[in-house]
């Protein structure tokens, strides 16, 4: 008898058993909540009077892109290597790291940066716009000048920089001693700035004349030409000789003039010119007073250089003001009047009332007078009380009709009297004016808000030219925002230095390279507030895998097919590159 | 070739010829001696078989469901209590197709301790979808087992195969335990038409709503159909290779009977030495060997009664608050006939009392006496109790 | 700081968890560490229902769902036939919640442990009954609100501490994990993999229905566990030699209970006998491990 055949397909048609998978239920119809990808703007950035994308930077130093790092700052500073070494670093003030352990030591970051690519000849590949056929000229190669001349040839433009001494640099060069900033750091990036197409023409003074004589040849000039020259004690005494103008010594100084110094100096001033003169004396076998009207903590010159003067053994006299100068021999008398401190300021800084009638009588060789400093001549200072300027953060442009636009900008107008805030107003200059040309005066001021960082004032060049940068928000993280879970206790890297004595000696730089080692592992203290750094704990803490991994520009993307909008990747994200909004129904 | 087995033994001896991978028991009286024999067939290496010693028969029958989802061939047994127990995997089992075989030994279910014969245990679980053969000798223990194994992996059904405690499971009788040769043949390696795999990942028993739930069960019951319809072919092939065969039921001397009297178990023996003297006074009366209670032979069964006028069932179970439990399913088979013999009641052997000659001759000569049964069931055996003892 | 988790994926999306289930975390982290060779037992919790209505899984290995009491049995008896069968590659997990391994699921965990059954066994506790509806169950901690241990019936008992439960039975492997971990999880997980006999893992997941706090809390929370020492880290080898995986920055327990609306009524007084109760475990656990005299 035949066997019947297996009964299977009759009595095991529904049977439990799953075999398609849960893909076809949709559950992103839960949500009533939605996440995205936002990245926002970290503080330091804003802090940055020249924007500098810092976070960025120091994402792609932990990921030994040092070169995409590097051109990271360029695209809003030409002068890494030189802001790395000078600058005050406002940045680090507003680190919100140093609200955990320590801030992050930014401008070692930066420095390292530039002299790796330094080092290793790396030219930077930048974005830039089309030739343009206005042409500006630029009056001072100093930090404002060569910055405004090297974005506005970023912008298209073609531009003559017009520098009186025989070499560019301003007070990079003849200024800012040499342990401070050494020589060939600073002649690379003016190189580099050169080679984005400026053209340097050394030796060459304007007269008062040349404004006038630039229409026809000039569509705009911008005035970066700086402050050269210290400002009068106003005392009696003051043009005997062995009373010098500090300024002018440091530019002795650079010229390789002024090698031998008597002893003991005294320098008036509080100022960074001060602080500068006072070292530079030392290294020279000086004895260095500076004589200061306030207290140590009301110098307006960065604390950091303070604390080396004074480490270095300048000596510092405090709340004295000069009241007179005599000759005495090979000596001159400094006599001060003794102030007290009646009070403090809105800012914390001390108000001074002399001291009833007390004197003193400071017996030195020589003294260097590094107060109140301004422009060589005076037609090189902004006009006053014109009502067609437009005054920005760091700079004041003037709109004259059919005549070319003059700009002033650098110490001239710039709110703080700093490289980097130079570097700001060169930007500033080279937006505003790219945004006259094109739309007339009336549209600068809102045009350039976009541009802002966090707010502002600092300015992005590259979100002007439409790069990434320009879809951050402007919202600034704040402490609070960061998911502390994520970061160990780490200390800061300490900056090898010379050795004291060795600092006394010389003029070699004070502050030594840092490894790459030493440069990533500070760089990955950073927080990365608000830019995504592709930790992936979007990806991976999500329970119903909703982010996804792909080549787009945050390297994932959300599957809003399947996102239930739970908000776990938002809490988890540790630098608040993400948002959570309501979803619209 | 022959031996000398008890029931227990028997079964172990089939489970030993069919290849079975997988055992997982837990011991309870008297199940014991089937645990124990296959414990040391897999220890000496007479079996090759992994037994998982359990900690409770809910994990026996859970482990079996585990192995029988991985493709293998399994075995459990278990007795009153642990069938109890098993109760909620029983459902499991049939709701998962999974071809389980299962030596069920009747007994009865405390308060009291009671470790001897009574068939409430397995017949309480006649709604869980196994398939339930009952067995009346050690030969057919052994036959029937090896007959489990076939038909539950040709419908996707657990078998229960149930036998008497001590008077089957403890009792030695002659066996003939067939050759491993024509058993293979019989019942080749075990080919699962689903498992648990790798390769082909799905998942068993997901959450079910509404809208597919009642095709899966309706599929169960047509496997019950299924089951009925294959039964005789798998006796037809196991007669052609070993010569013998035992049917869904079992009449005999039925065909000119007025009363047959229907039976389970061990009983039925008891039942056919009555039945041969009663003939013999010329009392025209036959015996009707239950065997298959799940599926239940509905149709088998009315050609066999039709032509009587009384079939007397003897239960030794009880539905509380019904009746006999063969009663009943008796009962539910005839009532759609539209002439059918009158079904009288009997409840007798609980607890494993003994069912003698003279209480079946009773049952007869009470079944002959009244036209219609006085109740649904009544009570053999029953001791009188004084009133003085009752207000104890 | 990126962590170091493999990229496969062994579970889909489209599975019906709660938006921020800490379960669903749990999973995908486990399967990622075991990979596609691996059969699940999964007795009744959330994760029957997460895993999919007939005919879809979410899950792209074999499940076998199960009983709710039988995880450790089921697991028994898949193991053996993949013996029979001469199977050595596929792990046998089972993969049940807290009521199915602390409570209804014990006595076949037991068993299957004694016997040194050769299974990972992974509990992912949410610490209450769930899926029925937040009823509490010998995991849920002291101090909790749940369905049946409402207003000021709160759960007055400490949770059951499983892991030293099954460390009596000198179980080969047990070791304790977070879903804020994600490394450790997938390190002990992969540890497990390649260890013989009975090895279970106890999961901390976090379950925002059940708790009462907000969704995007569930790793967060989690994580404060473990920092306030009250879900440790740490494994037990052979039953005998403990390690503490992890040393926390042991903030004070009112760090982790406040976050939770299932605990918004305990008062200062009880929170400090939890933290006295906390303490003192953990200095059981810190002279276990030989960290303390």
């Amino acid at each position: 008898m035949p066997r019947k055949k297996a009964v299977t397909a009759e009595s095991l048609r529904f049977f439990p058993r799953s075999y398609l998978s849960t893909e076809a239920n949709k559950t992103g119809s839960w949500r009533f909540l939605k996440p995205r990808y936002e990245e926002k703007t970290a503080p330091c950035s804003a802090a940055c009077p020249a924007g500098e994308d810092i976070a960025r930077v120091e994402i792609l130093t932990t990921q030994g892109m040092f070169k995409e790092a590097w051109e990271t700052i360029l695209r809003e500073n030409p002068f890494p290597a030189v802001c790395g070494r000078v600058c005050y670093h406002p940045c680090e003030s507003r680190c919100n790291r140093g609200e955990f352990d320590e801030a992050i030591a930014i401008h070692s970051i930066e420095r390292f940066l530039a002299d790796t690519a330094g080092r290793n000849e790396m030219k930077p590949s930048l974005e830039r716009l089309t030739s343009k056929k206005q042409k500006i000229a630029v009056v001072g190669a100093g930090p404002s000048g060569l910055s405004a001349a090297y974005f506005l040839a970023l912008l298209g433009y073609g531009c003559d920089v017009f520098e009186a001494s025989e070499e560019p640099g301003g007070i990079l060069r003849w200024g800012i001693p040499l342990y401070r900033l050494p020589l060939a750091a600073l002649r690379k990036e003016v190189a580099q700035i050169q080679d984005a197409g400026v053209r340097i023409f050394t030796e060459k003074t304007l007269s008062k004349g040349f404004i006038d004589e630039a229409k026809g040849r000039y569509d705009a000039v911008f005035m970066g030409s700086g402050h050269y020259r210290s400002g009068d004690m106003g005392v009696p005494g003051e043009d005997l000789e062995g009373v010098e103008d500090g300024l002018k010594f440091l530019q002795k100084m650079r010229r390789g003039d002024g090698l031998k110094l008597e002893s003991p100096v005294a320098v008036i001033g509080g100022g960074n010119s001060a602080v500068d003169v006072a070292r530079s004396a030392l290294r020279l076998g000086s004895r260095a007073i500076i004589v200061y009207r306030r207290r140590r903590q009301d110098m307006p010159a960065f604390p950091g250089e303070v604390a080396s003067a004074l480490e270095e053994g300048v000596e510092l006299m405090e709340l004295l003001a000069p009241a007179k100068v005599e000759q005495d021999g090979k000596d001159l008398v400094l006599h001060v009047r003794r102030l007290k401190v009646t009070g403090e300021d809105g800012k914390g800084r001390g108000i001074v009332a002399p001291d009833g009638k007390k004197t003193d009588k400071i017996r030195v060789r020589r003294i260097f007078s590094a107060i109140g400093e301004g422009p060589e001549d005076p037609w090189l200072e902004p006009p006053q009380g014109d009502k067609t300027a437009i005054a920005l953060e760091n700079c004041l442009l003037l709109p004259r009709g059919k005549n070319p636009v003059v700009i002033y900008g650098g110490d001239l107008t710039a709110s703080i009297k700093s490289v980097v805030n130079a570097v700001a107003s060169g930007k500033e200059a080279a937006m505003a004016l790219d945004i006259l040309l094109r739309e007339g005066p009336k549209a600068v001021e809102s045009a350039l808000r976009k541009f802002r960082v966090g707010g502002g004032p600092s300015l992005s060049m590259e979100a002007y030219l439409k790069g990434p940068r320009a879809e951050r928000s402007p919202h600034v993280v704040a402490y609070p925002e960061i998911n502390k879970d994520y970061f160990e206790l780490a200390r800061r890297l300490s900056q090898p230095r010379l050795l004291i004595e060795e600092r006394r000696r010389t003029f070699e730089e004070v502050e030594l390279r840092v490894s790459a080692n030493i440069a990533i592992r500070e760089a990955e203290r950073c927080f990365h507030c608000g830019l995504c750094d592709q930790c992936d704990n979007c990806y991976l803490f999500c329970p119903d895998l909703a982010v996804l991994r792909d080549d787009g520009i945050h390297k994932r993307r959300i599957n809003y097919d399947y996102c239930k909008g739970c908000g776990v990747c938002v809490v988890e994200c540790p630098r608040n590159a993400m948002a959570l909004e309501e979803e619209k129904v | 070739m022959k031996k000398v087995l008890e029931g227990s033994q028997a079964v172990a001896e089939a489970v030993r010829l069919a290849g079975v991978g997988v055992i997982s028991a837990y011991p309870i009286t008297p199940q014991t001696h089937i645990v124990e024999e296959l414990s040391r067939y897999c220890a000496d290496g007479t079996m090759n078989a992994k037994f998982l010693r359990v900690e409770s028969e809910h994990s026996a029958m859970a482990a079996l469901i585990g192995s029988a989802s991985s493709g293998i061939r399994t075995f459990t047994a278990t007795s009153g209590q642990g069938l109890a127990l098993m109760h909620e995997l029983l459902h499991w089992a049939s709701g998962a197709r999974l071809p389980i075989v299962m030596a069920e030994v009747n007994r009865a279910l405390a308060p009291g301790w009671n470790i001897w014969v009574d068939q409430t245990d397995s017949l309480a679980q006649r709604d869980t979808g196994w398939i339930q053969l009952y067995c009346e000798n050690s030969q057919e223990t052994l036959d029937t087992t090896l007959m489990a194994y076939r038909l539950a992996e040709l419908v996707n059904l657990p078998v229960m195969v149930v036998l008497d405690a001590f008077f089957l499971s403890h009792t030695y009788e002659p066996v003939d335990v067939p050759d491993q040769k024509k058993v293979d043949r019989f019942l080749p390696s075990y080919v699962p038409k689903f498992q648990a795999d790798t390769k082909n990942p799905c998942a068993f028993g997901p959450l079910v709503a509404p809208d597919n739930y009642m095709e899966m069960r309706y599929d169960i019951a047509r496997a019950m159909d299924d089951a009925l319809e294959r039964f005789p072919e798998v006796e037809d092939e196991y007669a052609r290779l070993f010569g013998r065969r035992y049917g869904a039921m079992e009449p005999v001397m039925c065909r000119d009977a007025d009363i047959i009297l229907l039976t389970s178990g061990t009983v039925t023996s008891t039942t056919r030495l009555v039945v041969k003297d009663l003939r013999k006074k010329g009392e025209k009366v036959g015996v009707l060997k239950m065997r298959l209670l799940r599926p239940f032979p509905v149709v088998e069964l009315r050609e066999v009664l039709k032509g009587a006028k009384k079939v007397a069932v003897i239960d030794r179970n009880f539905s509380f608050g019904a009746s006999g439990i063969f009663a009943q399913e008796v009962r539910a088979a005839l009532c759609n006939l539209p002439k059918h013999p009158a079904v009288f009641g009997y409840v007798a052997g609980i607890g494993g009392r003994d069912v003698t000659p003279a209480l079946i001759e009773e049952v007869y000569w009470k079944t002959r006496k009244n036209k219609l049964p006085e109740k649904e069931s009544v009570w053999m055996g029953l001791k009188e109790v004084s009133d003085a003892a009752r207000r104890q | 700081m990126q962590l170091d988790v493999s990229d496969r994926e062994y579970m889909y999306s489209g599975h019906v968890g709660c938006p921020g289930c800490g379960a669903a975390v749990a999973m995908r982290f486990l399967l990622k560490a075991l990979g596609d060779k691996v059969i699940m037992v999964l007795p009744a919790c959330c994760w029957s229902v997460i895993a999919g209505p007939y005919p879809q899984s979410t899950l792209r290995i074999p499940v076998i769902h199960s009983a709710f009491e039988t995880g450790g049995a089921v697991a028994s008896g898949v193991r053996a036939a993949l013996d029979m069968k001469g199977d050595k590659e596929t792990t046998v997990v089972t993969w049940a919640g807290d009521g199915g391994t602390f409570d209804i699921g014990f006595q076949a965990l037991s068993g299957a442990v004694e016997r040194n059954e050769d299974f990972i066994y992974v509990c992912y506790d949410n610490e209450a009954y769930m899926n029925t509806g937040i009823q509490r169950s010998s995991s849920t901690p002291y101090g909790a609100w749940t369905t049946t241990t409402p207003g000021t019936e709160w759960k007055k008992m400490r949770k059951k501490n499983i892991v030293e439960a099954l460390v009596a039975h000198r179980i080969p492997y047990a070791a304790t994990a977070n879903i804020a971990f994600p490394e450790d999880l997938t390190r002990k997980a992969k540890k497990a993999k390649e260890t013989k006999g009975s090895r279970f893992l106890h999961i901390y997941a976090s379950c925002p229905t059940g708790w009462k706090i907000p969704s995007e809390m569930a790793i967060k929370i989690a994580r404060m566990a473990v920092q306030t020492n009250i879900f440790p880290l740490y494994e037990v080898e052979g039953g005998i030699k403990y390690t503490i995986n992890y040393k926390p920055k042991e903030y004070p327990v009112r760090e982790y209970f406040k976050l939770q609306g299932r605990f918004s009524h305990l008062t200062d007084k009880d929170l400090a006998q939890i933290q006295e109760m906390v303490n003192e475990d953990w200095e059981m656990l810190l002279r276990k491990a030989g960290e303390r005299a």
